[in-house]
């Protein structure tokens, strides 16, 4: 049974690993873009400005109350349609562009990690002292060094925890993309099952593999709050 | 008129929150090696007048000078906002609940404004980080965390904190209060410490023993105004109103 | 198309899809529920090497994608055919709705358990010495005592998990049942009219925020003896775990 699992010709090895390559990558590529639309989403809802908190709210309340593959239908479908329009009106002679599963994927994951990210980026923030940025104004320091120095290499620490979580549920979230015809070890493991007969088995490999770089995350992610902890309290 | 040695003036300053008026002009001068003790039960606006002189609470009017340098508020509004953070700068603040930076060691707790604000070098900062700690007794702490010291511990951190940007004067927000009875006594002789050597202070507290012993003037905040002010002696051995002799009988 | 030409043309197979997600999730989430408070206590009292296996399970549910888990039991039955024939199970297993509600049920269970165990070491300790002081048997105080105020704690949290798998249950169109996301992207095939995603995202925001009432509704009639002065709000959104 094993040689159904080897390297090369024979076996699945080689296109499962490079489902899970995709699937990496994936979740690689949407961390910083999650974390950016996390960042201004929460610092909308946070704003002074009322049509700016508006919309904060606004979008992470419907993002967190879809399913993700609504989302990622509508960004897939919806995107592509949006962008080409957009492209006929500004260029008219340009071919027209197509939108990839991975950037639609990337796209779709990273608004709703960024939805979710946004309410414990702001719980985070909301959790810090205040009394330590009363402290930074007391000696002078203008809201930028404030912010910069203060508040933000703090809010890692009460974000951490949330953050990661997220993480982890994106990971999984990856799977989604199967569907809209992205290689990822999801729809690699179709392949191999489709061809093989053995779907029990190659799902379950897939499950483990997933189950795998969940824990693995979970791991590191551990050490992370240590270290971010180190200081905080008493040893 | 300003005497030549004045360092911190402010005038008529009032403030509310809503509806509620917690300072009804309120007038106070500080000048060099002044040590004033603000007096006043909870609720007399003492802790607010305080942190309307460095502007972490915009007073409603008034007018606040600091070693020249003037801002005057009407309706709310400071009438020249960009010299609040050097006022600030200028004015030392030591809060009730230290707020140290918890994510900074003590050492960097106290280099963190000459190096940003100041602009210093870091291994000038840290010369006189470090002798700054040596003299509040904190030679051996320096590369702790805040939460690995005591409350007393702390308290001498953030007055550190304020000495390191060599400010004019030093703002004292009650900052034995929150300590264990134990450790007051280690803050409280620091403070004593600054007074002898001619820091211009202004202290918020309970402390009956330091505003008699220690301050060159105590002021007696009652209902947002100043109901009586003078050397402590004199107001101690015989206060002048009735607000000031309930306090004083309630106090010891 | 005009959006609204969609709604009208298309109105009943959305609302037969948005009846078949209600139905997925409900059923998925009572199943779960039935479950659940058994396996809390076994978090909770057993063993530890006896709880191996049950964390074993809770981990895996918890570390797999929920689509993963749903191919491996609708696909991965097929391999087991001739067994699950002999056993008279293939019809359960052919059908994509079971393979789905067995899987969103499974999936559930795995964090209801974990809810509810919070939920179990919440309870004060000196309410169930109080319990046991006045003679109360074990069963009668988990009954009375423990699993009520447990619940009253896991509330919160165990509207989020059915929110949650409100949201899991649009996977099942996946495997061609037609619930709500499965009658969207049907008729999305059939008209290429963008605008009835918009209408599906919209019911799906309307499922939740009466669910949303609902359970704080119940959660209001649960804590009346509290009083208003500490009652935990359920969230009106799930906060932090998302699943696929």
């Amino acid at each position: 049974m094993f040689e159904l699992f080897s390297y090369g010709d024979a076996g699945w090895g080689d296109e499962i690993l490079q489902g899970l390559a995709i699937t990496v990558q994936l979740a690689i590529a949407t961390l910083p873009v999650g974390l950016c639309i996390g960042f201004l989403a929460a610092f909308a809802s946070m704003s002074r400005a009322r049509p700016l908190r508006f919309l904060g709210f606004g979008y992470t309340t419907i993002m967190r109350g879809l399913p993700e593959i609504l989302t990622l239908f509508v960004v897939y479908n919806g995107a592509g349609l949006l962008i080409n329009a957009a492209l006929r009106w500004w260029a008219p002679e340009a071919s027209p562009i197509d939108f990839s599963p991975f950037a639609a994927g990337v796209v779709a994951l990273g608004m709703v990690f960024g939805a979710f990210a946004a309410e414990v980026l702001r719980g985070a923030f909301q959790s810090l002292d205040r009394g330590q940025v009363e402290a930074g104004r007391a000696i002078g320091m203008s809201s930028r060094q404030i912010f910069l120095r203060i508040q933000l290499p703090q809010v890692w620490r009460f974000a951490l925890p949330g953050l990661g979580n997220l993480w982890i549920n994106m990971l999984k979230d990856t799977a989604l993309v199967s569907v809209i015809a992205l290689d990822d070890l999801m729809r690699m493991t179709k392949v191999a099952v489709g061809v093989t007969k053995q779907p029990f088995t190659f799902y379950l490999l897939a499950c483990l593999i997933y189950w795998a770089m969940c824990v693995l995350s979970e791991l590191v992610l551990a050490q992370m709050e240590r270290r971010a902890n180190r200081g905080i309290r008493r040893a | 008129m300003t005497a030549p040695d004045t360092i911190v003036k402010a005038e008529d300053i009032h403030k509310s929150f809503g509806n509620v008026e917690v300072l009804k002009g309120i007038s106070l001068e500080a000048r060099n090696h002044d040590v004033i003790s603000i007096l006043g039960s909870s609720g007399s606006g003492k802790s607010t007048f305080l942190r309307c002189l460095n502007f972490l609470e915009t007073p409603t009017s008034g007018k606040v000078t600091v070693h020249g340098e003037e801002i005057l508020v009407r309706n709310g509004k400071p009438q020249n906002a960009r010299h609040i953070e050097a006022i600030r700068a200028r004015l030392g603040m030591v809060f009730q609940q230290f707020n140290l930076w918890t994510h900074r060691t003590v050492l960097e707790n106290v280099m963190e404004g000459p190096v940003q604000v100041k602009g210093e070098s870091k291994a000038e900062a840290r010369d006189r980080a470090e002798m700054l700690l040596r003299r509040v007794g904190l030679q051996e702490r320096m590369q702790m965390y805040p939460a690995q010291l005591s409350g007393g511990q702390q308290q001498r951190v953030a007055i550190a904190r304020a000495l390191a940007m060599e400010p004019d004067a030093i703002l004292f927000d009650e900052p034995t209060s929150a300590l264990d009875p134990e450790l007051v006594g280690e803050v409280l002789k620091v403070m004593q410490d600054l007074a002898a050597e001619g820091r211009t202070m202004i202290v918020v507290t309970h402390e009956m023993g330091f505003a008699r012993e220690v301050s060159s003037e105590v002021v007696f905040l009652h209902e947002g105004r100043i109901a009586e002010q003078g050397p402590p002696e004199e107001m101690f051995t015989n206060p002048k109103t009735e607000e000031f002799r309930r306090f004083i009988a309630k106090a010891m | 198309m005009n959006p609204f030409e969609i709604l009208v043309q298309y109105w009943p197979r959305l609302l037969d899809g948005t009846l078949m997600t209600i139905k997925l999730t409900l059923m998925g989430a009572l199943i779960a529920a039935a479950v659940s408070p058994v396996l809390a206590l076994v978090r909770v009292h057993a063993a530890s090497m006896a709880q191996a296996p049950l964390r074993i399970y809770v981990s895996f549910m918890r570390g797999t994608p929920i689509l993963a888990q749903l191919f491996l039991i609708f696909y991965g039955s097929g391999q087991f055919r001739p067994l699950l024939q002999e056993w008279g199970l293939w019809s359960f297993f052919r059908d994509p709705f079971n393979c789905a509600l067995l899987a969103f049920a499974l999936n559930s269970t795995a964090y209801q358990t974990e809810i509810l165990r919070g939920g179990i070491l919440g309870v004060p300790r000196g309410e169930i010495e109080a319990a046991k002081a006045i003679g109360l048997s074990r069963v009668k105080t988990l009954r009375r005592v423990v699993f009520p105020h447990a619940y009253r704690i896991a509330w919160p949290a165990l509207g989020n998990e059915v929110i949650l798998l409100m949201k899991a249950s649009a996977l099942a169109s996946v495997v061609t049942v037609f619930d709500l996301m499965g009658r969207t992207r049907q008729v999305f095939s059939k008209t290429f009219d963008f605008s009835v995603y918009l209408w599906a995202a919209l019911i799906y925001l309307c499922i939740t925020a009466i669910f949303v009432l609902l359970w704080r509704q119940a959660e209001r009639r649960l804590s009346r003896h509290i009083g208003a002065r500490h009652t935990p709000q359920a969230t009106a959104q799930p906060l932090k775990e998302t699943r696929a």
